[in-house]
Formats: structure tokens, C-alpha cells, sequence
């Protein structure tokens, strides 16, 4: 039974034995349970000596034995191998590896049989972790160089890096290092690959218990060298590669090299390893020859977006180049970018000029195909080939931008209205016999190019116009898709570009109503009216319908209806003033004297004058105008399509118009009013002036809506936010806001701040 | 045209060829536009005009574009008119119209 108590001890005698106990570990021989459990007490009571603790003493007596082990077997591992050689088959590898598992394993159990010792002698004198990192002992020897402060297995890795790998060094590393080289080419068969990893995992292993630089080692011995020799053999590699073939050629090479580049990192180096061994290839092989890469760029685009058979191998040699170009980061991608920017546009602009030289009537759709064929090219072709990254699809943007928003000349940029016509086309009522298919489609490709409008205000007006068009006199293809449409905008725009329309759109739906009530109130009335009767009510302010009309008299029958509606709507709303517009407004006739009946549909002025001639043949334009059937101004809207279809026909005097009494047509449905639809979307765009006028307008009640809120802004932020808030519509320039705030200023909606220049407050 | 030529004529999408008249007038389809009966059309207190909902609708109705049927204009017995909105928080703090200093007091609202 081991006793505890300190006590005297020969160290000597106990030495011996211990030291035969230690020999047989280190060498893996088998250990009787029993002596093992002998030794473990002796080293106890080695440590607790009495008088005199001999823990130093069996320290020092360990490590020189363990120093003579090693000595040993490095003699076994060097064996009769010349070292100045580098042949990896040679045997050193074997005779390394084997001599390290068995050692590196004994030591391991050593280290068990000194936990005393490690644990109560070591521990003491070992200076912190974190003492050793920060320095805070930075006077005391730095303590990995006072081998009495590591632990027994820690010596024996020291002992093995000290003795054994030193003087091997530069023969392992030229082993190891070409070994890999070998393997690169040819994997080697299982063993001998698991003696390159178990050579190359010692280096690290050896020096794994250290705090600091534990690879340094295996970074000395193994990863340099064998980046030096791989980064010379890789340019070699890449110049041959060069000269054989062209750059697809070439990259199709080094794409594959640096694949087995790094999976043979993967199977034979640390995981940490793998960047710098990728890093090492894309330098010599990628970076080395951007130049050439670059140089190719132009022609792989211009032949990748060709529509001929080769175009999916020059597809498969750009995405190459983008694979190997891509990890060297954006300056190296930035030709590819600019290239992939300036061949999308150019091909946006031959798309454009082509669209441009279709009829007038059509324009507006061979325009936004161009700019959809445009962009869907693009963007499948960059997903394809560049992973769809935001560089490019960036560049996709830009390009399509710079197409939308190209003008020729002094004339103004076309987008905006065509754009806006585009829409008007697909949201229309067509014949039945003609439908449009895909309208969500349409509609949807009309946002993708409405997007990339600047003058976004400019679109806005074109489709208010059209809109209320559609809405009036009702040629909407369907209310749900106007609606639609109209949400789209909003999502893209925000609310404040959709305010008008939405409001448009709410007062036609509300006016479905209106009409109900109306004839309810007739029939709980009593009352009844002498035509057919159907009004639209719509608020002021939301409409885009021109400027004031002259007051008309509508034809006697009309003022019945108008008058009973008028009676209504008092006394359904308080506060509100009613005012007709009888431009807008359209009555439908029956034409009764022929032998066939026609049915016309007229403008309210039309049914006035024809109206009048029910019980005459003949009326002159002055006596129309002087009663108000005519506006003054009234000629080519109202009067010459009825010239034109022959229900009246000029007198001998000019002033004179007859009603055709022989008046016969083709057609029994005739819509006579200034056609509404017809031409309408391509009413003249505003002049730049009035368009200057209406953004001044929006920024100034920008502003005002800013300070209101904020109350005091400094200069700088009042024209960040202006410029956020109209970036929806239009893109300001600091000069226009400028002059805002000061008009705004000498209104006095805002003053400067007292004692501070740079800034506003608001008046309220 | 008298009274019962039209009461005629509304019957009859059926009347025949023979019908005495020229021309009949089916239908009509009428456009009016409303607005406020407002001295002035912008809002003294919020600036925008009485036709557009007020500043706190339009930022409250920014998620739902159908807000405006909501902000009425009111009218004070000096007969200046603002949004509802704008003057039930003006009253609040001074009880006074704000462009001629009467006592406010409500003649009538919109609606
Ligand atoms: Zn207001
Ligand atoms: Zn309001
Ligand atoms: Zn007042």
C-alpha cells in the first residue's frame, strides 16, 4: 500500500526503476497494470521528498532521457538516406511517420504516468495564458524557452521538434513538398497518402500546446516551401497554357487547375491553409494575365448575346472568365462591368432607333418591346452568365436607363409619352373580335420600363389624361385592370403619384352610385324624365380636363334631367357647386327621317344644333353661336364631322348649313363626337415652361409640408429631404430648390432663423 | 320640345320608323364636376388646397389612397372655410377664425 506521507526517498534507486518504466512507454511496450501503478506513486513521492522535494531533479532526469530517446530514433529515421536528396519514396517519409506515431503516442501516455508531477510542479511555475499574450511578464524569459514549465507530453513534443525535426527540416520539407507536387498530377495510393498527411500533420501537432504561432512550424516546413513551388509551377504552367491555345482555351485549363488545387488542399492541409493556396493560384494564373483576359472581354459579350450556335459555348467562356475574375475583387471585375454597361446599351440604342422608325401610331409599342426585349436579353444573359451579381445587373440598369432617357437633339425625351400611351393601348376597350391577350403581362412590362423613367411627372400627366379619357367616356378595357394598374404605379411611385388618379378612379366608381340614388329619388319623387340619363360626377382639382369652358345652353331637352339632377345632388350634399361640362358631355340620337334609322352619338353642342333643325331644314353658324349652342370655337370639333359623314351640308352662303334630307351611310351606328379616343394620347406635350412652372409648384408644396412638420431645418437637410420626397416623379436640382425656399420666403411661408443662416424655420 | 313628346320618347326604344319626329335623343351621358363652395380654395391653416384631403390625412392615408371622402370642409359663420380636420385642432388652442379673429362658431359642414 503507497503511503502518502512525505517521506525520505533514494532518488537513485527509484529513478531506476521509473526510468525502465519510462523506456518502455515511450516505446509502446506493454506495461504491467501493476508496476504502472507502482511508478505513478513513485513519481508522487519523488515529489514530496522529505527534506528535500526532488521534482526538479526527476524533471531534469526525464528530459535527458527523453533527449537520448530521440536522439535514437532520429539514427532509426535517417537511417542510410542520403538527406540532400528529394526523392519522396525514398523511405525517410516511412521511417518519419512510423517513428512518430509511436512516439508521439508513448509520450501521450507519459504524461498520464507524470500527472503529479504536472499537475503540482508544473503548474505552479507556469506563467498564465494571457500573462504570456498581453505581456503583462514581459520582463520574465519568455517562458515556451524554459522547457522546466511545460508539462511532461509538452516536453516531449519540444524534445522531438528540438532533436528529431531540426536537423531533418530541410529533407522533409523537400520530401513533403514534392510529394504533393506528385500528387497533384496523380493521387497516391491510400498509404502513402496517409503518410504525406501524417508527416505534414506532426508539424502542427508538435507544436500544438503553444499559446503563440502553433503552426509556425508547419507554416516554416511545409505551407511556404510548397507555395514557393507551386506559384512558380502554376506561372510555368499558365505561360505553356497561353501559348498553346486561345483565352477560352486557357481558361478552361486554369479553372479546372485551380480546382484540383484546392481539393488537394483539402485532402492533405489544414483547413486554414486553403485560402492561401487558392490566393497562390489565382495570382500566378489569374492575376498574372488580366490583361489578356480583359482584352477578350469585348468579343466573348458581343459573341455570347448573338443568337448563332456558338453563342452557349461563348456563354459558357464568360461565366469561366467571371469564376476566375471574380475573387480578385472589384477592380479586377470593373472592365467586365464597364463592358457588359456599354454593349447592353449600345444594343439598347440600335433596339431604339429601329423602334423610333415605326408609324406614329404604333410607336409607343414598338418602344416598349424594344426596351423589354432589352432588358429581358440582358438579365437572362447576366443571370446566366454572371450569377445575376449586382454589378452587372447594375450595369443592366444603367444601360437601360441611359436608352429611356436618351432625347435626339434639342427635342424632349420621348419615354414619358410613349410609355403612357403604351398603357393607354392596353388598357383600352378593343373589339371583341380583336382582344389583346397577356394584358397583365403588358401591364407588367409597362412598370419594368416605366421604372427607369426620369421625368416620371411628365408620364404622370400623359397617363392622367389618357386615364380620364378612358373614364369619361368609358373605353376601359375593365375597371379591375385599371385599378391594377394604377396600384402598380403606386407601389413603384408612392402615394403622392397616384393621389390624382386613384381619386379619378374612386369618383367613377362612386358616380355608379350616384346614379342609383338618383333614380331612386326620381321614382320616390314621382318624377320622371324625358331621356335616357347616366352622370358622371367628378371632383375638381383631381381631373387633368383643360382649361374653363364657355357656358353653353344645353338643348331644351336637356334641362329638364339637368335641372332634376341638380335639385338631387343639393340635396344629397351640402357645401358643394355643380358645374356641367358640356364638352364632355355626349347625348345619344335617333335620327327618324330616313329610311333607315341611325343612331348617333353626338357632343351636346352636335344634339343642340341638330335639335334645332327638327322644325326647319336650314340654321346659320352665327344664329348657333349667338344662342350658345355653338362655342366660338367650335368649328373643327363640332360642326365638320357633321359635315364630313353628310347629315348636313354646306349652304350657298358660308355661314349656311342645310340638313341633309337624303342623308344615308353605311354604317347605322355613327359616333360623331370630336372622336375622343382618336389621337388623343399624342395631344401635344406641355412646353418645357409650363413643366418648370408645375415642378416649381410640387416643390414649394413639398416644403412647406417638410417645414410644417420639422418646424426648423438647417439648409442641408430641408434639400435632402425635398430631394427624397421627389424622387418619385422627378430628380430636382439643388439651383430649383433654392429658388423655391426663397420665393417660399417672400411669401412668408418660411424665414430665416434668427442668428443662424444656414437655417429655416417655419410661419405659421 | 313639350313636356310630352319626351314622356313619349322615353318609352320607346321600340317606336317605330314611322315616328314623327327628326331626330329623339336617347340618352345622355353628362359630365358635371363639383367643388367646394369655398371663397378660397387652399386651406389657410394647412396650406393645401380645401379639395385635397389636409396634411395629416394625406400622411395618414399614405397605405390607403380611398382616405380623402373623409376630410370635409367646414364653413364658420364669417364664412371662411378650412378643412374640418385643420380647424377642430385649430380651436383647440384659440378659438378664433384664423383670418379674421371672430369667435368661431360652425355654419355649416361639408359633405
Ligand atoms: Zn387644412
Ligand atoms: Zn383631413
Ligand atoms: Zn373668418
Amino acid at each position: 500500500m503507497m503511503s502518502l506521507k512525505p517521506r525520505h526517498v533514494d532518488f537513485q534507486e527509484t529513478w531506476a526503476n521509473l526510468k525502465e518504466t519510462v523506456a518502455g512507454v515511450v516505446g509502446l511496450k506493454a506495461v504491467d497494470r501493476i508496476v504502472w501503478n507502482t511508478r505513478f506513486s513513485d513519481v508522487y513521492a519523488l515529489c514530496v521528498a522529505h527534506p528535500e522535494p526532488l521534482a526538479d531533479r526527476l524533471y531534469d532526469e526525464t528530459r535527458n532521457f527523453l533527449e537520448e530517446h530521440v536522439a535514437s530514433l532520429l539514427e532509426r529515421v535517417r537511417g542510410s538516406t542520403t538527406l540532400e536528396q528529394s526523392d519522396h519514396n525514398d523511405g525517410l517519409l516511412d521511417r518519419y511517420v512510423s517513428a512518430w506515431r509511436e512516439y508521439s503516442q508513448g509520450v501521450a501516455y507519459l504524461n498520464s504516468l507524470y500527472s503529479y508531477l504536472n499537475l503540482q510542479h508544473v503548474k505552479r511555475q507556469k506563467v498564465s495564458d494571457a500573462e504570456i499574450i498581453y505581456g503583462t511578464s514581459a520582463t520574465v524569459s519568455c517562458p515556451e524557452q524554459d522547457a522546466r514549465q511545460l508539462e511532461v507530453g509538452e516536453l516531449g513534443l519540444d524534445i522531438w521538434e528540438r532533436v528529431l525535426v531540426r536537423p531533418l527540416s530541410a529533407a522533409l520539407t523537400a520530401r513533403i513538398v514534392s510529394a504533393l507536387h506528385a500528387a497533384r498530377d496523380a493521387p497516391p495510393d491510400p498509404r502513402h497518402a496517409d503518410i504525406i498527411r501524417q508527416a505534414i500533420q506532426s508539424t502542427v501537432h508538435v507544436r500544438s500546446f503553444r499559446v503563440r504561432s502553433p503552426l509556425a512550424l508547419y507554416e516554416q516546413l511545409v505551407l511556404e516551401p510548397f507555395l514557393q513551388a507551386a506559384g512558380e509551377q502554376h506561372a510555368r504552367t499558365a505561360a505553356h497554357l497561353l501559348q498553346e491555345g486561345d483565352v477560352a482555351h486557357y481558361m478552361k485549363h486554369v479553372l479546372a487547375g485551380l480546382e484540383r488545387e484546392v481539393s488537394l488542399a483539402q485532402r492533405y492541409l489544414p483547413a486554414s491553409s486553403r485560402e492561401a493556396v487558392r490566393a497562390c493560384y489565382e495570382r500566378a494564373a489569374v492575376a498574372a494575365h488580366l490583361p489578356a483576359l480583359h482584352a477578350d472581354v469585348d468579343r466573348l459579350l458581343a459573341e455570347a448575346s448573338a443568337d448563332d450556335d456558338d453563342a452557349p459555348q461563348r456563354r459558357e467562356d464568360l461565366s469561366r472568365m467571371y469564376q476566375l475574375v471574380r475573387p480578385l475583387g472589384p477592380a479586377a471585375l470593373r472592365p467586365l462591368v464597364d463592358a457588359a454597361l456599354a454593349h447592353a446599351q449600345a444594343h439598347g440604342h440600335a433596339l431604339l432607333s429601329s423602334a423610333l422608325q415605326h408609324h406614329k401610331d404604333e410607336v409607343h409599342i414598338h418602344f416598349v418591346e424594344a426596351i423589354l426585349t432589352l432588358h429581358g436579353k440582358y438579365s437572362k444573359l447576366f443571370n446566366e452568365v454572371f450569377g445575376g451579381a449586382q454589378a452587372f445587373m447594375g450595369a443592366l440598369d444603367k444601360a437601360c436607363s441611359a436608352v429611356v432617357n436618351s432625347r435626339s437633339g434639342e427635342e424632349a425625351c420621348r419615354a414619358p409619352e410613349l410609355v403612357a400611351r403604351y398603357c393607354d393601348w392596353v388598357l383600352r376597350r378593343r373589339p371583341a373580335a380583336a382582344p389583346l391577350t397577356d394584358v397583365d403581362d403588358k401591364l407588367t412590362a409597362a412598370i419594368v420600363v416605366f421604372k427607369y423613367i426620369d421625368d416620371k411627372d411628365i408620364f404622370q400627366k400623359h397617363y392622367a389624361r389618357a386615364l380620364a379619357r378612358r373614364l369619361i367616356h368609358q373605353l376601359s378595357y375593365s375597371m379591375e385592370q385599371e385599378e391594377s394598374m394604377i396600384n402598380r404605379l403606386k407601389a413603384a411611385c408612392g402615394y403622392e403619384f397616384t393621389n390624382k388618379l386613384h381619386r379619378m378612379f374612386t369618383d367613377v366608381a362612386v358616380s355608379a352610385d350616384l346614379n342609383a340614388k338618383f333614380q331612386q329619388y326620381l321614382r320616390d319623387n314621382d318624377l320622371t324624365l324625358n331621356t335616357g340619363f347616366f352622370i358622371q360626377v367628378l371632383q375638381a382639382g383631381a381631373w387633368p380636363l383643360g382649361g374653363p369652358t364657355a357656358p353653353l345652353a344645353p338643348p331644351a331637352a336637356l334641362e329638364r334631367p339637368a335641372g332634376l339632377f341638380e335639385q338631387f345632388y343639393r340635396s344629397a350634399f351640402s357645401g358643394r357647386r355643380l358645374a356641367w361640362l358640356h364638352h364632355l358631355c355626349t347625348g345619344e340620337l335617333r335620327v327618324r327621317y330616313t329610311p333607315r334609322v341611325y343612331h348617333l352619338t353626338a357632343s351636346t353642342p352636335q344634339c343642340a344644333l341638330l335639335l334645332s333643325l327638327e322644325r326647319r331644314d336650314a340654321t346659320t353658324l352665327s344664329e348657333a353661336r349667338a344662342a350658345a349652342v355653338l362655342p366660338e370655337d367650335s368649328w373643327e370639333r363640332h360642326v365638320r364631322p357633321l359635315l364630313d359623314i353628310g347629315l348636313l351640308l354646306p349652304g350657298a352662303d358660308p355661314d349656311e348649313l342645310l340638313l341633309n334630307l337624303s342623308f344615308s351611310c353605311k354604317r347605322s351606328k355613327l359616333r360623331l363626337c370630336a372622336s375622343p379616343g382618336h389621337g388623343a394620347a399624342a395631344s401635344p406635350p406641355d412646353p418645357p415652361q409650363h413643366r418648370d412652372d408645375d415642378r416649381k409648384m410640387y416643390l414649394q408644396a413639398a416644403i412647406v409640408r417638410i417645414m410644417k412638420q420639422r418646424k426648423v431645418l438647417r439648409h442641408t437637410e430641408l434639400i435632402q429631404e425635398v430631394v427624397q420626397q421627389a424622387r418619385g416623379s422627378f430628380a430636382p436640382s439643388v439651383a430649383i430648390i433654392k429658388k423655391c425656399i426663397e420665393a417660399l420666403i417672400d411669401k412668408q411661408y418660411l424665414e430665416r432663423a434668427p442668428g443662424a443662416l444656414d437655417t429655416y424655420s417655419y410661419l405659421a | 320640345m313639350s313636356g310630352e313628346d319626351c314622356d313619349g320618347m322615353d318609352r320607346g326604344d321600340n317606336d317605330g320608323p314611322k315616328s314623327d319626329k327628326m331626330f329623339t335623343l336617347k340618352k345622355w351621358n353628362a359630365v358635371a364636376m363639383w367643388s367646394w363652395d369655398v371663397e378660397c380654395d387652399t386651406c389657410a391653416i394647412c396650406r393645401v388646397q380645401v379639395m385635397d384631403a389636409c396634411l395629416r390625412c394625406q400622411g395618414e392615408s399614405k397605405k390607403d389612397s380611398y382616405g380623402k371622402q373623409d376630410c370635409v370642409v367646414v364653413w364658420g359663420e364669417c364664412n371662411h372655410s378650412f378643412h374640418f380636420c385643420c380647424m377642430s385642432l385649430w380651436v383647440k388652442q384659440n378659438n378664433r377664425c384664423p383670418l379674421c379673429q371672430q369667435e368661431w362658431s360652425i355654419q355649416r359642414m361639408g359633405k
